[in-house]
Protein backbone atom coordinates (compact mmCIF):
# COMPACT_ATOMS: atom_id res chain seq x y z
CA UNK A 1 0.00 0.00 0.00
CA UNK A 2 0.91 3.56 -0.95
CA UNK A 3 -0.46 4.88 2.54
CA UNK A 4 -1.99 3.11 5.92
CA UNK A 5 -5.63 2.18 4.99
CA UNK A 6 -8.31 4.51 6.73
CA UNK A 7 -10.09 1.32 7.82
CA UNK A 8 -9.55 -2.93 8.19
CA UNK A 9 -10.65 -4.38 5.31
CA UNK A 10 -12.53 -6.92 6.61
CA UNK A 11 -14.62 -5.27 9.79
CA UNK A 12 -14.17 -1.49 9.52
CA UNK A 13 -12.15 -0.26 12.71
CA UNK A 14 -10.76 2.96 12.36
CA UNK A 15 -6.50 1.92 12.31
CA UNK A 16 -4.76 4.44 9.89
CA UNK A 17 -4.24 6.95 13.69
CA UNK A 18 -2.67 3.88 14.94
CA UNK A 19 0.38 3.18 12.43
CA UNK A 20 2.72 5.85 13.36
CA UNK A 21 2.84 4.93 17.01
CA UNK A 22 3.01 1.21 16.21
CA UNK A 23 6.04 1.57 13.67
CA UNK A 24 7.90 3.55 15.96
CA UNK A 25 7.50 1.52 18.90
CA UNK A 26 8.45 -2.14 16.87
CA UNK A 27 11.55 -0.69 15.60
CA UNK A 28 12.47 0.42 18.88
CA UNK A 29 12.37 -2.70 19.78
CA UNK A 30 9.25 -3.59 21.16
CA UNK A 31 7.62 -7.46 20.39
CA UNK A 32 4.78 -6.28 17.92
CA UNK A 33 2.35 -8.71 19.52
CA UNK A 34 2.56 -6.77 22.80
CA UNK A 35 2.43 -3.35 20.82
CA UNK A 36 -1.05 -4.63 18.74
CA UNK A 37 -2.08 -5.88 22.12
CA UNK A 38 -1.41 -1.97 23.85
CA UNK A 39 -3.40 -0.61 21.20
CA UNK A 40 -6.27 -2.61 21.63
CA UNK A 41 -6.16 -4.12 18.08
CA UNK A 42 -7.52 -7.71 19.04
CA UNK A 43 -9.16 -9.15 16.10
CA UNK A 44 -6.61 -10.55 13.27
CA UNK A 45 -8.19 -8.75 10.56
CA UNK A 46 -6.90 -5.37 12.14
CA UNK A 47 -4.05 -6.91 13.19
CA UNK A 48 -2.56 -7.95 9.59
CA UNK A 49 -3.49 -4.14 8.72
CA UNK A 50 -0.52 -3.11 10.66
CA UNK A 51 1.82 -6.05 10.58
CA UNK A 52 1.51 -6.53 6.44
CA UNK A 53 1.76 -2.59 6.00
CA UNK A 54 4.67 -0.91 3.83
CA UNK A 55 4.73 2.49 3.38
CA UNK A 56 5.29 3.34 -0.41
CA UNK A 57 4.54 6.99 -0.34
CA UNK A 58 7.87 8.36 0.50
CA UNK A 59 9.03 6.67 -2.69
CA UNK A 60 6.57 8.31 -4.44
CA UNK A 61 7.57 11.51 -3.32
CA UNK A 62 10.93 11.08 -4.60
CA UNK A 63 9.21 12.22 -7.95
CA UNK A 64 8.25 15.56 -9.49
CA UNK A 65 4.94 15.94 -10.79
CA UNK A 66 4.95 16.79 -14.52
CA UNK A 67 1.65 19.38 -14.34
CA UNK A 68 -0.56 20.11 -11.30
CA UNK B 1 -36.62 -9.43 29.11
CA UNK B 2 -34.08 -8.85 30.97
CA UNK B 3 -30.11 -7.44 30.36
CA UNK B 4 -26.71 -7.82 32.23
CA UNK B 5 -24.20 -5.59 31.55
CA UNK B 6 -20.97 -7.42 31.36
CA UNK B 7 -18.08 -5.00 29.95
CA UNK B 8 -18.22 -1.65 29.15
CA UNK B 9 -14.88 0.29 27.83
CA UNK B 10 -14.06 2.81 25.04
CA UNK B 11 -16.03 1.81 22.36
CA UNK B 12 -17.04 -1.24 23.36
CA UNK B 13 -20.15 -3.06 25.23
CA UNK B 14 -21.03 -6.47 26.06
CA UNK B 15 -24.21 -7.55 27.61
CA UNK B 16 -26.33 -10.58 28.61
CA UNK B 17 -29.97 -10.58 27.17
CA UNK B 18 -32.06 -12.92 28.38
CA UNK B 19 -35.80 -13.99 27.77
CA UNK B 20 -35.77 -12.81 24.10
CA UNK B 21 -35.98 -14.90 20.52
CA UNK B 22 -33.01 -15.32 17.77
CA UNK B 23 -35.23 -13.50 15.31
CA UNK B 24 -35.60 -10.35 17.97
CA UNK B 25 -31.13 -9.78 18.84
CA UNK B 26 -30.67 -10.47 15.27
CA UNK B 27 -33.45 -7.58 13.80
CA UNK B 28 -31.28 -5.27 16.71
CA UNK B 29 -27.88 -6.46 15.54
CA UNK B 30 -29.06 -5.76 11.55
CA UNK B 31 -30.44 -2.59 12.29
CA UNK B 32 -27.31 -1.47 14.59
CA UNK B 33 -25.59 -2.68 11.16
CA UNK B 34 -27.66 -1.06 8.57
CA UNK B 35 -30.02 0.94 9.87
CA UNK B 36 -28.55 3.67 12.26
CA UNK B 37 -27.86 7.06 10.61
CA UNK B 38 -24.23 8.20 10.94
CA UNK B 39 -22.27 11.48 9.74
CA UNK B 40 -19.43 10.72 6.86
CA UNK B 41 -18.05 12.80 4.01
CA UNK B 42 -20.17 12.18 0.98
CA UNK B 43 -19.23 14.64 -1.65
CA UNK B 44 -15.70 16.65 -2.09
CA UNK B 45 -14.91 18.72 -4.18
CA UNK B 46 -11.32 19.04 -4.79
CA UNK B 47 -9.55 22.79 -5.93
CA UNK B 48 -6.10 21.72 -5.91
CA UNK B 49 -4.00 18.28 -5.62
CA UNK B 50 -0.68 18.73 -6.45
CA UNK B 51 0.21 15.91 -4.39
CA UNK B 52 1.27 11.92 -5.49
CA UNK B 53 -2.62 10.78 -4.33
CA UNK B 54 -5.22 10.72 -7.00
CA UNK B 55 -7.90 12.93 -6.21
CA UNK B 56 -9.96 9.85 -6.04
CA UNK B 57 -8.22 8.31 -3.79
CA UNK B 58 -7.99 11.03 -1.24
CA UNK B 59 -11.52 11.52 -1.45
CA UNK B 60 -12.03 7.76 -0.72
CA UNK B 61 -9.91 8.18 2.66
CA UNK B 62 -11.94 11.08 3.50
CA UNK B 63 -15.19 9.03 3.31
CA UNK B 64 -13.87 6.41 5.18
CA UNK B 65 -12.50 9.05 8.27
CA UNK B 66 -15.43 8.27 11.29
CA UNK B 67 -17.07 11.76 12.04
CA UNK B 68 -18.68 12.43 15.44
CA UNK B 69 -22.59 12.03 14.82
CA UNK B 70 -24.75 14.60 17.04
CA UNK B 71 -28.03 12.96 18.85
CA UNK B 72 -30.20 15.98 17.36
CA UNK B 73 -29.73 18.49 14.48
CA UNK B 74 -29.39 16.84 11.07
CA UNK B 75 -32.06 15.23 9.22
CA UNK B 76 -31.13 12.41 6.19
CA UNK B 77 -30.97 14.31 2.52
CA UNK B 78 -33.84 13.12 1.48
CA UNK B 79 -36.08 13.65 3.78
CA UNK B 80 -34.98 17.28 3.87
CA UNK B 81 -36.73 20.78 3.50
CA UNK B 82 -34.24 21.09 0.65
CA UNK B 83 -35.20 17.52 -0.77
CA UNK B 84 -31.36 16.69 -0.84
CA UNK B 85 -29.91 19.63 -3.01
CA UNK B 86 -28.13 20.20 0.11
CA UNK B 87 -28.60 22.85 3.35
CA UNK B 88 -27.05 23.60 6.62
CA UNK B 89 -30.06 21.03 8.19
CA UNK B 90 -28.59 17.66 6.37
CA UNK B 91 -24.93 18.80 5.30
CA UNK B 92 -22.11 19.92 7.21
CA UNK B 93 -19.14 21.44 4.77
CA UNK B 94 -15.25 20.64 6.15
CA UNK B 95 -12.40 22.68 4.43
CA UNK B 96 -8.67 21.58 4.25
CA UNK B 97 -6.37 23.80 3.07
CA UNK B 98 -3.10 22.93 3.12
CA UNK B 99 0.41 23.92 1.56
CA UNK B 100 3.54 22.30 2.37
CA UNK B 101 6.57 24.52 3.05
CA UNK B 102 8.54 21.37 4.44
CA UNK B 103 8.01 18.00 3.84
CA UNK B 104 4.64 16.70 6.03
CA UNK B 105 1.73 14.63 6.57
CA UNK B 106 -1.74 15.86 6.61
CA UNK B 107 -3.91 14.33 9.14
CA UNK B 108 -7.68 14.38 9.90
CA UNK B 109 -7.81 16.65 12.51
CA UNK B 110 -6.61 19.33 9.59
CA UNK B 111 -10.42 19.22 8.50
CA UNK B 112 -11.83 22.69 9.29
CA UNK B 113 -15.67 21.62 10.03
CA UNK B 114 -18.35 24.26 10.18
CA UNK B 115 -20.19 22.25 12.85
CA UNK B 116 -17.78 21.81 15.52
CA UNK B 117 -20.44 18.76 16.78
CA UNK B 118 -19.47 17.07 13.40
CA UNK B 119 -15.74 16.59 13.57
CA UNK B 120 -13.71 13.91 12.34
CA UNK B 121 -13.10 11.15 15.95
CA UNK B 122 -9.63 10.39 15.44
CA UNK B 123 -7.05 13.16 14.85
CA UNK B 124 -4.08 11.43 13.94
CA UNK B 125 -5.89 9.91 10.46
CA UNK B 126 -3.21 10.59 8.01
CA UNK B 127 -5.09 11.48 4.81
CA UNK B 128 -1.77 12.00 2.63
CA UNK B 129 2.05 12.76 2.75
CA UNK B 130 3.30 16.06 1.17
CA UNK B 131 6.93 16.99 -0.35
CA UNK B 132 7.74 20.72 -0.26
CA UNK B 133 5.59 22.65 -2.17
CA UNK B 134 2.60 20.51 -2.85
CA UNK B 135 -0.55 21.76 -1.72
CA UNK B 136 -3.79 19.88 -1.23
CA UNK B 137 -7.63 22.60 -1.30
CA UNK B 138 -10.62 20.96 -0.73
CA UNK B 139 -14.19 21.33 0.57
CA UNK B 140 -15.83 18.07 1.94
CA UNK B 141 -20.17 17.92 2.47
CA UNK B 142 -20.62 15.40 5.00
CA UNK B 143 -23.95 14.14 5.38
CA UNK B 144 -26.47 11.54 7.58
CA UNK B 145 -26.73 7.62 6.07
CA UNK B 146 -27.12 4.45 6.06
CA UNK B 147 -24.95 1.31 6.65
CA UNK B 148 -27.17 -0.57 3.71
CA UNK B 149 -26.17 2.14 1.66
CA UNK B 150 -22.33 2.51 1.95
CA UNK B 151 -20.05 1.01 4.57
CA UNK B 152 -18.64 4.43 5.68
CA UNK B 153 -21.75 4.92 7.76
CA UNK B 154 -22.23 2.00 9.83
CA UNK B 155 -21.56 3.03 13.13
CA UNK B 156 -20.49 -0.13 14.34
CA UNK B 157 -16.78 -2.42 13.56
CA UNK B 158 -18.08 -5.37 15.10
CA UNK B 159 -21.46 -6.73 16.16
CA UNK B 160 -22.24 -10.32 16.88
CA UNK B 161 -24.30 -11.85 19.50
CA UNK B 162 -23.85 -16.15 20.30
CA UNK B 163 -26.00 -17.98 22.59
CA UNK B 164 -25.26 -18.40 26.12
CA UNK B 165 -24.05 -21.35 26.97
CA UNK B 166 -25.23 -24.01 29.36
CA UNK B 167 -22.35 -26.86 30.27
CA UNK B 168 -22.97 -29.81 32.45
CA UNK B 169 -21.05 -32.25 34.35
CA UNK B 170 -22.36 -35.37 35.46
CA UNK B 171 -20.17 -35.61 38.47
CA UNK B 172 -21.19 -39.35 39.10
CA UNK B 173 -19.30 -40.20 35.64
CA UNK B 174 -16.34 -37.74 35.75
CA UNK B 175 -13.37 -39.39 36.95
CA UNK B 176 -11.15 -36.01 37.24
CA UNK B 177 -8.80 -37.15 34.08
CA UNK B 178 -8.40 -33.34 33.24
CA UNK B 179 -8.35 -34.32 29.59
CA UNK B 180 -11.42 -31.83 28.74
CA UNK B 181 -9.48 -29.08 30.44
CA UNK B 182 -6.71 -29.30 27.93
CA UNK B 183 -8.87 -29.70 25.10
CA UNK B 184 -10.90 -26.46 25.90
CA UNK B 185 -9.04 -23.77 23.58
CA UNK B 186 -10.83 -20.72 25.84
CA UNK B 187 -9.80 -22.46 29.00
CA UNK B 188 -13.45 -22.11 30.55
CA UNK B 189 -13.34 -25.52 32.49
CA UNK B 190 -10.68 -26.32 35.40
CA UNK B 191 -9.76 -29.52 37.84
CA UNK B 192 -10.62 -29.31 41.23
CA UNK B 193 -10.75 -32.70 41.95
CA UNK B 194 -14.08 -32.54 39.25
CA UNK B 195 -14.15 -30.81 36.44
CA UNK B 196 -15.75 -27.59 37.54
CA UNK B 197 -16.83 -24.58 34.81
CA UNK B 198 -14.44 -21.38 35.51
CA UNK B 199 -15.47 -19.19 33.05
CA UNK B 200 -19.13 -19.48 31.36
CA UNK B 201 -18.83 -16.86 29.38
CA UNK B 202 -15.83 -17.80 27.44
CA UNK B 203 -17.44 -20.78 25.65
CA UNK B 204 -17.99 -21.23 22.41
CA UNK B 205 -19.78 -24.23 21.94
CA UNK B 206 -17.25 -25.92 19.77
CA UNK B 207 -18.14 -29.40 21.81
CA UNK B 208 -13.78 -30.48 21.89
CA UNK B 209 -14.77 -31.10 25.42
CA UNK B 210 -17.61 -33.18 24.99
CA UNK B 211 -15.78 -35.07 22.14
CA UNK B 212 -12.36 -35.67 24.28
CA UNK B 213 -14.24 -36.99 27.34
CA UNK B 214 -13.91 -40.87 27.49
CA UNK B 215 -16.57 -41.34 30.36
CA UNK B 216 -19.09 -39.30 28.11
CA UNK B 217 -20.02 -36.67 31.30
CA UNK B 218 -20.20 -33.61 29.82
CA UNK B 219 -23.17 -31.96 27.96
CA UNK B 220 -22.74 -28.37 26.54
CA UNK B 221 -25.79 -26.41 25.45
CA UNK B 222 -26.85 -23.32 24.30
CA UNK B 223 -29.70 -21.82 26.61
CA UNK B 224 -32.92 -20.76 23.76
CA UNK B 225 -33.72 -17.50 24.76
CA UNK B 226 -30.36 -16.00 26.50
CA UNK B 227 -27.64 -14.06 24.28
CA UNK B 228 -24.50 -12.55 25.15
CA UNK B 229 -24.13 -9.21 22.72
CA UNK B 230 -20.72 -7.25 21.60
CA UNK B 231 -20.94 -4.25 19.65
CA UNK B 232 -17.70 -2.10 18.91
CA UNK B 233 -18.51 1.41 17.20
CA UNK B 234 -15.66 3.32 15.17
CA UNK B 235 -16.23 5.98 17.47
CA UNK B 236 -18.50 7.90 15.58
CA UNK B 237 -21.07 7.49 18.75
CA UNK B 238 -21.89 5.75 22.03
CA UNK B 239 -22.20 2.06 21.45
CA UNK B 240 -25.19 2.57 23.88
CA UNK B 241 -26.77 5.40 21.53
CA UNK B 242 -26.05 2.95 19.30
CA UNK B 243 -28.23 -0.12 20.50
CA UNK B 244 -30.74 2.82 21.34
CA UNK B 245 -31.33 4.15 18.01
CA UNK B 246 -31.39 0.76 16.82
CA UNK B 247 -34.32 0.06 18.61
CA UNK B 248 -35.78 3.06 17.74
CA UNK B 249 -35.69 2.16 13.95
CA UNK B 250 -37.37 -1.30 14.74
CA UNK B 251 -39.84 0.45 16.71
CA UNK B 252 -40.48 2.88 13.78
CA UNK B 253 -40.93 0.01 11.60
CA UNK B 254 -43.09 -2.29 13.96
CA UNK B 255 -45.57 1.73 13.80
CA UNK B 256 -45.38 1.80 10.14
CA UNK B 257 -46.37 -1.97 9.92
CA UNK B 258 -49.30 -1.08 11.74
CA UNK B 259 -50.39 1.95 10.39
CA UNK B 260 -50.42 -0.03 6.67
CA UNK B 261 -52.30 -3.04 7.71
CA UNK B 262 -54.82 -0.65 9.42
CA UNK B 263 -55.25 1.45 5.99
CA UNK B 264 -55.20 -2.10 4.15
CA UNK B 265 -58.04 -3.06 6.62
Amino acid sequence: MVIIPVRCFTCGKPIGHLYEEFKRRIDMGEDPKEVLDDLNVRRYCCRRMLISHIDLIDELLKFKRIST
Amino acid sequence: MEVELLERRDNELRFIIRRVSTAFVNSLRRAAIAEVPTMAIEDVVILTNSTVLFDEIIAHRLGLIPLTTPKEGYVMPKDCVCRGSGCSKCQVRLYLDVKAEYPMVIYAESLLSDDPNVRPVYGKIPIVELEEGQSLVLEAYAQLGLGKEHAKWQPVSACAYKYYPRIDVRSDLCDGCGKCVEACAKSVLKLNDKVKVADILKCTLCGDCVETCPKGAIEVNKVDDSFIFYLETTGTMTPEDVIIKAADVLIDKAKRFVRALEEAA
